[in-house]
């Protein structure tokens, strides 16, 4: 579970700024390690910045979903949210310009479909790639090389708790406990797009999934405009840590930039007014 | 050896307990049924090595490889002549004559080199002709011994038994007559009856003590491995001399069994004492001077009691009800019920719900300061 998992111990962050260090020494780590080697013919501005390694990684970061979006057999989406956290990871300790973001992208999928126990076998596997039969060779002798490297940089922490169970918790528990809310489903679409969108930010390192879960299906039940607090209060007993819900809502607010979060904070904020705390 | 079988009829010790398979001194196996039928004139050959044999060579498989059993009747053969051990110089010479039957051995049995081996065997037999002769004789004497020494066991034996009867008869007879004295007195004497029953019921109980303490006091039989039981409160080893000095020598001493007494080897250098252990007819097998089995109870040791304390897991997150009441609070109802073949292979509804439900409370009130 995930109170005593590694994801929790090594992998979940207290701040943001955390991560931004964590990046920035590697990239230091790496232009070290190459300025230290002497070579000579090595420029200084071909050195990439921190935000520049972030817009790379973006990129990399849509492409890896694309392919999960595209791949036969269907994957499903625990696999693709465990391949995104492994691809974070990874370069949360390592620097874009010494592994090349593609077979990175490629080796974290394929060891996630591994790990969540979604068989395909290799050569499946770069048959999705669509490229020519040698490209795809090559492509799987590149990621069989970078398995182990992975495995390593990951820690050998290879389980991850993604958000998608917590949030099937949820639902189940809104239909059971809080019939105030007549169809709980109506909120799935719009929780499903948060989510998507949550896993292509920092959130994953930042906070707990039942966390991120809860606040999907929150987003999703102001959207509707539907209100939840009595949920919160009676049914989970949240009384003292609204504190943190508006904490992470804010936090999320800020990669979104949606409007609806502002809704949902302030939703939260009216209750905690209310409540005198 | 339960598994192997008659190469022959392929009978097995499952199918006829009873089955007993014999070697020749080819090497080769066959059930005593095969060897019955087969050698019905007396001679025949192997079926597997077609060499000529008789079927009084037959011996009774005692190995499970029967390359094993032919090993040791060669041996035997062989020791029999070469029963030279105490004319020796030195230990190298010794050792070379080791060296050369064991050679020799090695030639019979994997049928190398026959004609040498047994050019070469008859020469020593030839040479040594009076050794040979001496050597026969004493080993009847040696058997002799044993025999003499088995039939004194069994005699302790006997009498051991008969005494242990007569114990258990007067035993008996012990408690009739006290229960034919109370009578008696009840009958003729004077007294009350209930003190007459309070003296017989002190009677019987000293009779019953003095039984116990009997039994407890197990004689200390000295069995032939060394071991000596004892009551625990008789800490000595009041253990006969020849033992002692049978342990006191002990350590240098490796399993002179009584079948090993035929085959050893004793050099000169072994002291005497070697002879006497196994004319003695014991194991002198001894680590300090034997060990000890006590007959008392073991002593009761005292500890702090444990107390069961449940274990607590921290979840951070709101209490989850527990994977049986699910049904009662009616979570189920909204989970995929379970279709025949999930239910078939053990999986029910209640689990996937309480594992979706464990994961959303989680964690929840986790707060990253």
């Amino acid at each position: 579970m995930y109170h005593n998992s590694s994801q929790k111990k090594f992998w979940t962050f207290p701040r943001e700024d955390d991560l931004e260090t964590l990046r920035f020494q590697a990239n230091q780590k790496f232009r070290a390690k190459v300025l230290g080697s002497g070579k000579a013919a090595v420029n200084e501005s071909l050195f990439l910045e921190p935000h520049e390694e972030k817009v790379i990684f973006k990129h990399y970061e849509k492409r890896l979903l694309d392919f999960c979006a595209i791949f036969k057999p269907v994957m499903p989406k625990s696999v693709v949210g465990t391949a995104c956290m492994y691809f974070r990871r990874f370069y949360l300790n390592n620097s874009v310009m010494e592994y090349h973001p593609r077979t990175i992208m490629l080796t974290c999928t394929f060891l996630a479909c591994k790990v969540d126990e979604f068989n395909v076998s290799s050569t499946q596997f770069v048959g999705n790639l669509g490229e020519s039969p040698a490209g795809q060779d090559k492509a799987l002798e590149q990621i069989l090389e970078y398995e182990l490297l992975l495995v390593q940089q990951l820690n050998f922490h290879l389980v991850i708790h993604n958000p998608y169970r917590p949030f099937e918790g949820f639902l189940i528990d809104l239909k059971t406990r809080y019939p105030a809310l007549e169809n709980p489903e109506v909120l799935r679409k719009a929780a499903d797009e948060f989510l998507n969108r949550a896993a292509m930010t920092d959130a994953g390192l930042l906070f707990p999934p039942s966390q991120i879960a809860l606040t999907a299906i929150l987003n999703g039940a102001s959207r509707a405009g539907l209100t939840m607090e009595s949920y919160l209060t009676e049914c989970m007993g949240l009384k003292d840590d609204r504190e943190t819900l508006s904490k992470m809502i804010d936090s999320m607010r800020c990669k979104y930039s949606g409007v609806c979060f502002y809704l949902v904070c302030r939703v939260l904020c009216c209750g905690n007014s209310t409540r005198g705390l | 050896m339960d598994d192997q079988g008659c190469p022959r009829c392929k009978t097995t010790k499952y199918r006829n307990p009873s089955l007993k398979l014999m070697v020749n001194v080819c090497g080769h196996t066959l059930c005593e049924s095969c060897v019955e039928m087969l050698f019905i004139r007396g001679s025949g050959n192997c079926q597997e090595c077609d060499t000529p044999l008789r079927k009084n060579n037959f011996r009774v498989q005692l190995f499970k490889d029967p390359t094993v059993d032919k090993e040791v009747e060669i041996r035997k053969k062989v020791l029999k002549i070469y029963k030279n051990d105490c004319n020796f110089p030195g230990l190298r010479e010794y050792n070379d004559y080791l060296e050369l039957i064991e050679e020799i051995v090695y030639n019979l049995t994997h049928n190398m080199d026959l004609e040498n081996t047994k050019q070469m065997m008859e020469q020593y037999q030839r040479e040594n002709k009076e050794i040979i002769q001496k050597n026969k004789i004493k080993l009847t004497r040696e058997q002799e011994e044993l025999e003499e020494l088995l039939a004194m066991e069994r005699q302790e034996i006997e009498q051991r038994r008969l005494l242990q009867i007569k114990e258990e008869k007067r035993q008996v007879l012990a408690k009739k007559k006290n229960k034919q004295a109370l009578l008696d007195e009840l009958e003729s004497s004077q007294l009350p009856a209930t003190l007459l029953l309070a003296q017989h019921k002190d009677r019987s109980a000293q009779l019953e003590a003095e039984l116990e303490k009997q039994r407890q006091i197990v004689k200390p039989t000295t069995f032939s491995t060394g071991i000596m039981m004892s009551s625990g409160s008789n800490p000595s080893y009041a253990a006969p001399d020849r033992d002692q000095a049978l342990t006191g020598r002990g350590r240098g001493l490796v399993g002179c069994g009584v079948l090993g007494s035929l085959h050893t080897r004793d050099p000169c250098s072994w002291p005497g004492a070697c002879r006497l252990a196994c004319t003695q007819f014991r194991t002198a097998w001894s680590s300090d001077a034997g060990q000890k089995i006590s007959l008392q109870p073991v002593p009761k040791i005292e500890e702090v009691l444990y107390l069961y304390k449940p274990i607590h897991v921290e979840t951070y997150g709101p209490p989850l009800p527990d994977l049986e009441n699910l049904g009662r609070f009616g979570y189920l109802n909204h989970v995929r019920a379970a279709s025949p073949q999930d239910l078939a292979g053990g999986y029910t509804s209640n689990l996937a719900c309480h594992r979706a439900l464990q994961d959303a409370f989680s964690g929840l009130f986790l707060q990253s300061v």
